[in-house]
């Protein structure tokens, strides 16, 4: 099929908010090699010593380790908590499914400083160490929701026999799950990680309380929003994060193209 | 299975990228889920070696090694772990619902809950060798019941900034933020706290934390005659800085010292006024909360943040005003002139954050939550 | 018999999660919403008074009331303006529309405060838009646009929503079968009649699940107003952050979040029954 089309209304709308997202990015990006402390216009001459300074700061190169490390960890364990509660709610009509679907829903409207005190008292009863591992149990707690509803607004609508008819096949219930229902919902599953990762990556309500010694880049942020003077260093980092994640996701789209034969248009 | 194919590409892209960043920082492995005192091979044997680990809950920028390098040169084989808590009432709250730390660094409107709830040693400050040169006014502060709670470390003004080239008129009093001339130009402090001071200092009550129930009253409207000349609510310095820089902001309330010092080095047009009812203060520092069994070792790195050399990277740094009178030959004399730190004809105007009652703190909450959403 | 055991097995792992690290806090809280205080005697104290002291707050209610309908306002643009976005993607950007959708998500990873600055870059007074208006004469003096006002908030929120609503949207519209559409082309149907029979019902779910990404937290959102809201933006969650970190006061914190979760459950309860959601979502 073509790639190379006309630009219609919908390229042209899908560009036009492709710009407004990243319009703050390029700017940030800008920014990050100002001469000067404060985000303000006119520019004040090129400089590099906030990539220096970035560099030499082991606390926040560790907060934004940390913040990875949750944020994959996380939005993992919610997408399949998320797909095996949507599941169940979509395609089996039994008792329990509605107080389910409620509590699993509830995280959504709970204000976060209520959730990260709350589990700091939790877990300080218990015993649980406060640890980025602490924060990244909340994050699943408020990504589930996200995942969940994504998952069953993929899932509803589909035949309900769909495994039957895989089983018919030979297949187990399980296996019928995992070869025709989970590549059936994967644009879903792919969407509920995404969404995940971001809820966990900006998060600063519940980490503050849970991390203990392991800042994640939010914590250590908006601790740091005191001196002004570190706050290019901050953007420093955004710019360069922005850059290797384009990078990958440019480099990543490019494999795919070269690797793949012509696909048929569905 | 294009499907398949193409989101299982996007996942593994993510996760990529996630190892690339990862690869680039220290310390990305993943966390372990209990923490191992870490005790690395000590390259000289100090006369008595100790090992353990101490946990600070302290703002972010002051774990840098510079603010604590005689502890590190004494007990190179303790690991220093760091909280960053983002106010003070963070602190109090982590405290609280139970988060174990060795030494928490909140600022003074907090001191006197926090020894009221049993919730701190007091020092030893004879253990202390910087503490002679504590400036007494500042200690005198961290003291109760008798016994000395908190080791004072960093202080500033708060009063108003003014962008000069902006107004016509520069205030001279808390009373002038009402003129009409900065319509749409102020900027508040975000605190029930900060806001009640102002109100108290512009209506010419002498004790702010001494006030009747119709002063409140009087307060209350006054500041609702306050909100048609705000502009917005501040809750940080950068993002103050950040409004007052870009010209949005004319006059900004409860400024500290700090912003002046930074905005003049941006060559910003600005002034630092001290009002005739004397200018706000803050100050906020060390103490070791009762939880903690590093007692020894708390006060060791007190002792090292009290430092001169750690003092005066404070005040060059960051503009901050320090307790250690030593120390202020070692800084900049242009930062101590700006920031006022010697000038006693303000200092002994200034009028500090003092501890609130529970319910003063609840009732100016309330009050300032009704102002900031009256508009 | 054997449909229980499946649907054990695949709800118990999420159920006992969810209570072991959701319920069990939150019955933590609950409970404090009948205590005198956070320490001491008042820690242990059984009270009703915060519930009266909340009954009896009339900014209280007239806050919650803005925030619900600010919030209401916000999911409508934001589900309004993502809709197209995911239709194109689905249906128009042909092999390329995973990472079309991923491209519209890592905006989103750097950090929203940072995001914020950059904005207030753009329409402050000395910011880009102000040059641009004074050089071109359309204005004579400059000052800030837009920002500083409830209107901010809106807008803010709308533009950090829209990438989150386009996903459930977008993956509802995926699994609709295109030979439908064909199908429906082949008997005559115009293309909006299509749209109208097959297409919208259909992604319904998704439209519904995207609404409520944007509702739910926004009732509850305390840094946008704060930041960009200037002295009328203050909304709901503001108050209950004040509550928790400022008054110290936990006990009406919580009380202040109850109302806010009876409030939310209200709405999906109204907004359910008219959608008929709970055929479309299976809920």
């Amino acid at each position: 099929m073509s790639r190379f089309k006309l630009p219609s209304f919908g390229s042209v709308y899908y560009l036009a908010i492709c710009a407004v997202l990243y319009l703050p990015i390029l700017l940030l990006i800008i920014f990050s090699f100002n001469d000067a402390t404060a985000l303000v216009f006119p520019l004040k001459g090129f400089t590099l010593k906030w990539y220096g300074q970035l560099f030499e700061n082991s606390e926040l190169l560790k907060a934004v380790g940390n913040s990875l490390v949750i944020g994959l960890g996380s939005s993992l364990v919610a997408t399949i908590f998320g797909t095996m509660g949507a599941i169940a709610i979509v395609r089996f009509k039994l008792p329990g499914r509605g107080l389910f679907l409620s509590v699993a829903a509830l995280p959504l409207v709970i204000p976060y400083v209520i959730l990260g005190v709350s589990l700091l008292i939790l877990f300080n009863e218990v015993g649980v160490p406060l640890s980025s591992f602490a924060a990244g149990m909340a994050h699943v707690v408020i990504s589930i929701p996200y995942a969940m509803l994504i998952v069953s607004s993929r899932l509803v609508g589909f035949p309900d026999n769909l495994e039957e008819a895989a089983m018919d096949l030979g297949a187990s219930y399980w296996g019928a799950l995992l070869r025709v229902t989970i590549p059936i919902c994967s644009p879903a599953l792919l969407a509920a990680f995404l969404l995940c990762f971001t809820m966990s990556f900006d998060e600063f309500s519940i980490s503050s309380f849970l991390v203990g010694t392991d800042a994640t880049l939010p914590v250590y942020l908006y601790s740091q929003l005191r001196f002004p003077t570190r706050l290019p260093m901050v953007v420093a980092l955004a710019a360069i994060l922005m850059t290797i994640t384009m990078a990958v996701m440019l480099l990543s789209e490019w494999l795919r193209r070269v690797g793949q034969t012509p696909t048929p248009k569905a | 299975m294009r499907i398949t194919k193409k989101s299982s590409i996007a996942l593994s892209l993510l996760i990529a990228c996630a190892l690339l960043l990862g690869a680039c920082s220290p310390g990305a492995t993943p966390p372990p889920a209990t923490e191992v005192p870490t005790t690395a091979p000590a390259t000289e044997a100090p006369p008595a070696k100790v090992t353990g680990s101490l946990t600070l809950l302290d703002w972010s920028g002051y774990e840098l090694p510079e603010f604590w390098s005689d502890f590190a040169a004494k007990y190179p084989d303790v690991k220093v772990d760091f909280s960053f808590m983002s106010e003070s009432a963070d602190s109090y709250a982590k405290m609280k619902s139970g988060f174990a730390a060795d030494l928490v660094h909140p600022c003074s409107n907090f001191w006197k809950i926090m020894v009221d709830e049993n919730m701190l040693q007091p020092l030893d400050t004879s253990k202390l060798s910087n503490w002679k040169d504590i400036n007494p006014a500042l200690a005198k502060q961290g003291e109760f019941n008798g016994k000395q709670y908190w080791a004072p470390w960093d202080w500033g003004f708060e009063s108003i900034l003014v962008r000069k080239d902006l107004v016509t008129t520069v205030p001279t009093s808390w009373a002038d933020l009402w003129n009409p001339e900065y319509k749409g130009h102020i900027a508040l402090y975000d605190s029930g706290e900060t806001a009640h001071i102002i109100g108290a200092l512009a209506l010419g009550f002498p004790d702010p934390w001494n006030t009747t129930p119709e002063q409140d009253e009087q307060i209350k409207q006054k500041l609702l005659e306050l909100m048609p000349n705000v502009l917005t609510i501040w809750s940080s310095q950068t993002e103050l800085d950040q409004l007052i820089a870009s010209g949005d902001v004319w006059v900004a309330a409860s400024a500290w010292n700090a912003s002046y010092v930074g905005l003049l080095n941006q060559k910003v047009d600005v002034v630092y006024i001290d009002p005739k009812e004397g200018r706000g203060g803050y100050l906020c520092g060390f103490a070791i909360p009762a939880t903690s069994k590093n007692y020894d070792l708390a006060l060791a790195m007190i002792d090292a943040y009290l430092a001169q050399s750690s003092q005066a990277k404070l005040a060059n740094d960051y503009g901050y005003g320090i307790s250690n009178t030593a120390a202020i030959p070692l800084v900049n004399p242009d930062t101590v002139k700006l920031l006022s730190l010697e000038d006693q004809n303000i200092i002994s105007r200034t009028v500090f954050y003092k501890y609130l009652t529970p319910e003063q703190r609840d009732s100016w909450t309330n009050t300032w939550s009704e102002v900031k959403t009256s508009k | 018999m054997e449909n229980r055991g499946r649907f054990a097995s695949l709800i118990g792992p999420p159920a006992l999660y969810l209570f072991l690290i959701f319920l069990l806090p939150m019955g933590l809280m609950f409970a404090y919403s009948f205590r005198a205080g956070i320490s001491g005697a008042a820690h242990d104290t059984f009270t009703l008074a915060n519930y009266q002291s909340f009954l009896a707050n009339s900014n209280f209610h007239r806050l919650l009331w803005r925030s619900a309908t600010i919030a209401f306002t916000i999911a409508l643009i934001s589900t309004l303006l993502a809709y197209p976005l995911a239709y194109y993607l689905v249906f128009q950007a042909g092999a390329n529309k995973m990472t079309l959708m991923t491209l519209l998500i890592i905006p989103t990873w750097t950090s929203y405060l940072l995001r914020i600055f950059s904005w207030k870059l753009i329409l402050g007074s000395s910011g880009v838009l102000n040059s641009l208006l004074l050089a071109t004469g359309i204005i004579e003096t400059a000052s800030p646009i837009l920002i500083y006002s409830r209107g901010a908030v809106i807008v803010t929120l709308v533009y950090v929503w829209v990438p989150f609503v386009a996903l459930p949207i977008f993956a509802a519209l995926e699994r609709i079968d295109k030979n439908l559409l064909e199908a429906a082309a082949d008997l005559g149907c115009q293309p909006w009649e299509a749209f109208l029979h097959v297409t919208l019902p259909l992604s319904l779910p998704g439209v519904l699940a995207g609404f409520f990404f944007a509702l739910i937290p926004t009732l509850g959102e305390f840094v946008t107003p704060l930041l960009v809201g200037g002295a009328s933006g203050s909304m709901y969650g503001n108050l209950i952050q004040d509550q928790f970190m400022r008054a110290l006061n936990w006990p009406m914190g919580s009380v202040m979040s109850l109302a806010m979760l009876v409030i939310v459950l209200l709405l999906v309860f109204i907004l359910s029954r008219l959608g008929n959601l709970s055929e479309l979502a299976g809920f």
